[in-house]
C-alpha cells in the first residue's frame, strides 16, 4: 500500500459539482441577508452569486459544462412555467377583454418599439426581429419567485401573472418566425421558414395537451395527498420538458401551455407548495444561480445601446399599459405598478439568446452579447422594482407593527 | 352630543344591508379589492347603495326602503348582478358567508377612511378580526316608543335569526363545531350585547345622555348592540343575522323579522319584561353554537324546545301577518331552510364531500353570484 492509494492528489481535482454547491450555501445565505438587512428580494442574492464568482466576475467557479446546466435551467424554468399557468384564468379575458387589448398592444408595442430603434440603430432587420421578438417576453421566473416571496395578491398580481403568461407565448412564438427567417437568409428553403413555426405550434399544444388530460387523470386518483402529488407532478414537468426538447418543440411553450389549459379544464384552481415542494424550490435557487454564471456583460462595451434598449423597452411597455389602464377596471398608481413589474428579463429570454448564439455564432459575438447585459441588468434590478412596484400598488402583506 | 330625534317611518318597511366577501379566484382567499370594485361599481347606475367596510376584502349592499318579498328580492338580485359583474370583470369572486373559512385577520387592510382608521387605532387587532359579515335588516317604526317596544319584544326571538341565517362555521381553517362562529367575534366589542331595558324615548335620551358623559360613546354607531334603534331613519335594526348564502335566504330572513314584528305589533299585546333578559345570553349562545338544533327556553313559561320547533310554532302563528305583508313565499323559504338545513350545515355538507375549503368557497361564491 502506498500513500496515494488512500490520499488525495496534490492539487486536487475537483468536479465543478463541488463549485455549484458551494454556490448553492453562499448564494442562499447571500440572499437570506438581503432580506433581512436590505429588504431585497432573495433572487438578488442568488444571481448576484452567480455573477459575482462565475466566469462572468471574479472567475472562481470554472464554466460549467453547458448540457449538465441546461438540464438544470430547463427543468426549473419548465417548474416555474407550469406554476404561471396554472396561477393564471383565461376566462378573466372574455370577463374584461380590455385585458386582451392591454396585453397585444404591450406586447406589439415592445416589439416595434426595439425593433424600429435596433434598426435605425443599423443594426441589420433580421437581427433587430430576433431581438424585439425576445424583448417582448416578461421574466416568468422572476414574476412568480417574487409573487410567491412577497406573498403578493390583488389586480396588479394578477394581471402580471397573465400578461407574462401570454407575452412568453408571443416571444417565443414571434421568435421561432424570427430564427425561420434567420435560417432563410443564411439559404434554406421558404418552406422551412414557414413550416417551423408550424410544427412547433402544433406540436406544443398537442403535448401540453396531453400533459393536461394525463395530469387530470393522476390528480383525480393521488391529488388528496399533496405532497405524493407534488412528486408526480415533478416526474411529469421534468418528462415533458425532455420530451419537448427531443422533439424539437418548446419546453417554454409546452409547459406554459400545459398549466393555463390544466387550469381553464378543470375550473378549480388548486394550491400547490411554492415550486411543488422542496426538489422543485432548490432548481430553482440552482437556476437563478446559473442564470448569474452564465451572465456576460462584456456586451456594455456597447454601454449606450444597452442603456437604450432598456429605456425603449421599457417605455413601450409602460406606456402601453398606461393606455389602457383606465378601460380596463385599474387606478393610475396600479396601472404604473404593473407597466414597472413588467420590465424584468431573465430566464426564457437568456435561453433563447444563449440559443440563438448557438445557432449563429455572429449573433452570439454582436447583437446577442448586448441583448445578453440587457437581460443581465435587467434580471438583477427587475426583482427589486418588481417588489417595490407590487407594495406601491399595495399588493403585499402590511409590514406587522 | 345629543342623540337625534327620532325620524318617523313607515311602520314595517324593511331594509337590508349585507356585507359580503371578496374573493381572489386564483386561491378562494380573501382579496384586498374593495377599491377596485367599488371603482367599478361607480360607473354603473343601479339601485340602492354600495359601500366600504372595515376592512378593504369586504364591501356592503343597502337596499331601499322596501315594503314586499318580491320587490325586495329583486332590488337584491339586481344589487348581486351590479356586484357579481364588477368582480367578473376584475377576477374576483363575490360570496356571501359569515366567515371566510380560512383567512387570516392579520394579512387584512383597513379601508382606506378616516372612521375605519379611527377605529382600527382604538380596537387594535380587534378591528382586523372584524372581517366577518353580516346581514342587517332595518323595521320601519311610526315612533320612538315603539320602536323600544319591538326591539325588547324581538329580543326574545333573537336566536330564531341567528340559528336561520348561521353560516360561518369555520374560522381561521378549523371546523368551531358553531353554527354561527361570526357572533363570537362581535361578542368581544365592548359595547356589544343587548341595550338596556328602558320602554320610553326620553329614558333611551337620559341613558344615552349619562353614556355621552362618561366619554365611552359619541354615536349611537359604538354600540354593537344585537337590535339597536336606529332614530335617524326611524327604524330598529337587527343585526345578529350572518349573511346568508343567497340573496333570496336574505330576503326571506328580513320578511320573516317583518311578519314576526307585524304580529307584535298587531297581536301580542303583553309588554316586554326585564325577566325576559334572564335566558337571553344562554339561548343565543345555543343559537350560535348549535344553530336549528340548539335548545331555546322560553323566559316565561320556562319550557323547553329546540330552536326549530320554536320557529314552526312562530310560522303558524304569522301566517296571516305574513299573507297581508305579501311574505307568504318568504316564509315558505324559511320552512325549506328548517328542513334542508341553514348555511352552516351546507358548508360542513360540502366539505365532507371536497376535502378542501378553497374548493367550497368557490362553491360557495357560485351560489350566491348565481352562475
Amino acid at each position: 500500500m502506498t500513500w496515494s492509494s488512500y490520499l488525495p492528489l496534490w492539487p486536487l481535482s475537483v468536479s465543478p459539482a463541488l463549485w455549484l454547491a458551494l454556490s448553492l450555501v453562499v448564494g442562499v445565505l447571500v440572499g437570506e441577508a438581503l432580506v433581512r438587512y436590505a429588504n431585497l428580494p432573495r433572487i438578488v442574492g442568488y444571481i448576484g452569486i452567480g455573477l459575482l464568482l462565475g466566469p462572468g466576475g471574479m472567475g472562481l467557479i470554472p464554466q460549467l459544462p453547458a448540457a449538465e446546466w441546461r438540464l438544470v435551467v430547463d427543468l426549473a424554468l419548465g417548474i416555474l412555467l407550469f406554476e404561471l399557468g396554472s396561477k393564471v384564468n383565461l376566462r378573466w379575458l372574455k370577463a374584461n377583454p380590455w385585458l386582451a387589448a392591454t396585453s397585444l398592444l404591450e406586447a406589439g408595442a415592445s416589439f416595434f418599439a426595439v425593433l424600429l430603434f435596433l434598426v435605425w440603430f443599423d443594426i441589420p432587420s433580421v437581427t433587430a426581429f430576433v431581438v424585439a421578438a425576445i424583448s417582448i417576453a416578461t421574466s416568468p421566473a422572476i414574476v412568480v419567485r417574487i409573487v410567491t416571496e412577497s406573498r403578493a395578491q390583488g389586480q396588479v398580481t394578477d394581471r402580471l401573472l397573465l400578461m407574462t403568461a401570454l407575452n412568453c407565448i408571443y416571444a417565443v412564438i414571434l421568435y421561432k418566425i424570427a430564427v425561420a427567417f434567420m435560417h432563410g437568409e443564411t439559404g434554406t428553403d421558404l418552406v422551412h421558414s414557414i413550416l417551423a413555426p408550424l410544427y412547433l405550434i402544433s406540436g406544443s399544444a398537442l403535448l401540453a395537451w396531453l400533459f393536461g388530460v394525463t395530469f387530470e387523470r393522476i390528480h383525480h386518483y393521488v391529488g388528496r395527498h399533496e405532497e405524493t402529488f407534488s412528486f408526480v407532478l415533478f416526474g411529469m414537468i421534468a418528462f415533458a420538458t425532455i420530451m419537448a426538447s427531443t422533439l424539437k418543440l418548446s419546453p417554454i411553450l409546452v409547459l406554459l401551455a400545459a398549466g393555463l389549459i390544466t387550469r381553464y379544464q378543470r375550473q378549480r384552481p388548486r394550491s400547490f407548495p411554492p415550486h411543488f415542494g422542496s426538489a422543485g424550490a432548490v432548481l430553482v435557487v440552482l437556476m437563478f444561480i446559473a442564470n448569474g454564471l452564465a451572465a456576460d456583460l462584456s456586451g456594455l462595451r456597447y454601454g449606450l445601446l444597452v442603456l437604450l434598449l432598456i429605456v425603449v423597452r421599457s417605455a413601450a411597455k409602460l406606456l402601453s399599459v398606461l393606455a389602457l389602464g383606465h378601460y380596463s377596471g385599474i387606478g393610475v398608481r396600479q396601472t404604473v405598478a404593473l407597466g414597472i413589474a413588467l420590465v424584468p428579463m431573465s430566464s426564457v429570454a437568456l435561453l433563447l439568446t444563449l440559443d440563438t448564439s448557438t445557432m449563429f455564432p455572429a449573433f452570439g459575438a454582436g447583437m446577442g452579447l448586448v441583448l445578453m447585459s440587457c437581460i443581465v441588468i435587467l434580471e438583477i434590478a427587475g426583482p427589486i422594482v418588481m417588489q417595490k412596484a407590487l407594495k406601491a400598488a399595495g399588493e403585499t402583506p402590511e409590514e406587522k407593527t | 352630543m345629543s342623540l337625534m330625534p327620532f325620524a318617523s317611518s313607515r311602520p314595517l318597511t324593511l331594509g337590508v344591508e349585507l356585507e359580503l366577501q371578496l374573493l381572489s379566484c386564483n386561491d378562494y382567499n380573501l382579496v384586498s379589492s374593495a377599491p377596485d370594485i367599488l371603482r367599478r361599481v361607480a360607473k354603473h347606475t343601479h339601485p340602492g347603495d354600495i359601500k366600504p367596510e372595515m376592512t378593504r376584502s369586504m364591501i356592503e349592499i343597502n337596499t331601499s326602503v322596501q315594503q314586499e318579498y318580491a320587490a325586495l328580492v329583486e332590488e337584491l338580485s339586481a344589487l348581486r348582478k351590479t356586484v357579481s359583474d364588477a368582480g367578473r370583470f376584475l377576477n374576483v369572486a363575490v360570496a356571501g358567508g359569515g366567515t371566510h373559512p380560512f383567512q387570516h385577520w392579520s394579512e387584512q387592510k383597513i379601508f382606506d377612511a378616516p372612521r375605519f382608521h379611527y377605529l382600527s387605532e382604538l380596537y387594535g387587532y380587534l378591528a382586523k378580526q372584524f372581517t366577518i359579515f353580516g346581514q342587517h335588516v332595518h323595521v320601519g317604526c311610526a315612533g320612538p316608543d315603539e320602536a323600544l317596544h319591538l326591539m325588547h319584544m324581538l329580543s326574545r326571538y333573537i336566536p330564531h335569526f341567528i340559528a336561520l341565517s348561521a353560516s360561518s362555521p369555520f374560522v381561521q381553517g378549523h371546523d368551531t363545531g358553531f353554527a354561527s362562529a361570526r357572533l363570537n367575534s362581535v361578542f368581544s366589542f365592548p359595547l356589544s350585547g343587548r341595550a338596556p331595558f328602558v320602554l320610553s324615548w326620553s329614558d333611551f335620551e337620559a341613558f344615552f345622555a349619562k353614556m355621552t358623559a362618561t366619554g365611552v360613546v359619541e354615536s349611537m354607531k359604538d354600540f354593537y348592540w344585537d337590535i339597536r334603534p336606529k332614530p335617524e331613519f326611524g327604524t330598529i335594526e337587527v343585526r345578529v343575522c350572518d349573511t346568508p348564502l343567497t340573496v333570496e335566504v336574505a330576503a326571506a330572513i328580513a320578511c320573516y323579522i317583518q311578519s314576526m314584528s307585524r304580529y307584535i305589533m298587531v297581536e301580542q299585546r303583553t309588554p316586554p319584561e326585564e325577566d325576559d333578559y334572564l335566558v337571553y345570553t344562554f339561548n343565543r349562545f345555543q343559537a350560535c353554537r348549535f344553530g336549528l338544533e340548539g335548545i331555546f327556553i322560553d323566559p316565561r313559561s320556562h319550557e323547553r324546545r329546540t330552536i326549530r320547533e320554536d320557529i314552526t310554532a312562530m310560522l303558524n302563528r304569522i301566517g296571516d301577518h305574513a299573507s297581508e305583508l305579501g311574505a307568504v313565499e318568504a316564509l315558505e323559504q324559511i320552512r325549506k331552510i328548517l328542513s334542508a338545513g341553514n348555511g352552516a350545515s351546507w358548508f360542513r355538507r360540502t366539505y365532507a364531500r371536497e376535502h378542501n375549503l378553497g374548493d367550497v368557497m368557490q362553491l360557495q361564491a357560485e351560489l350566491w353570484m348565481g352562475n
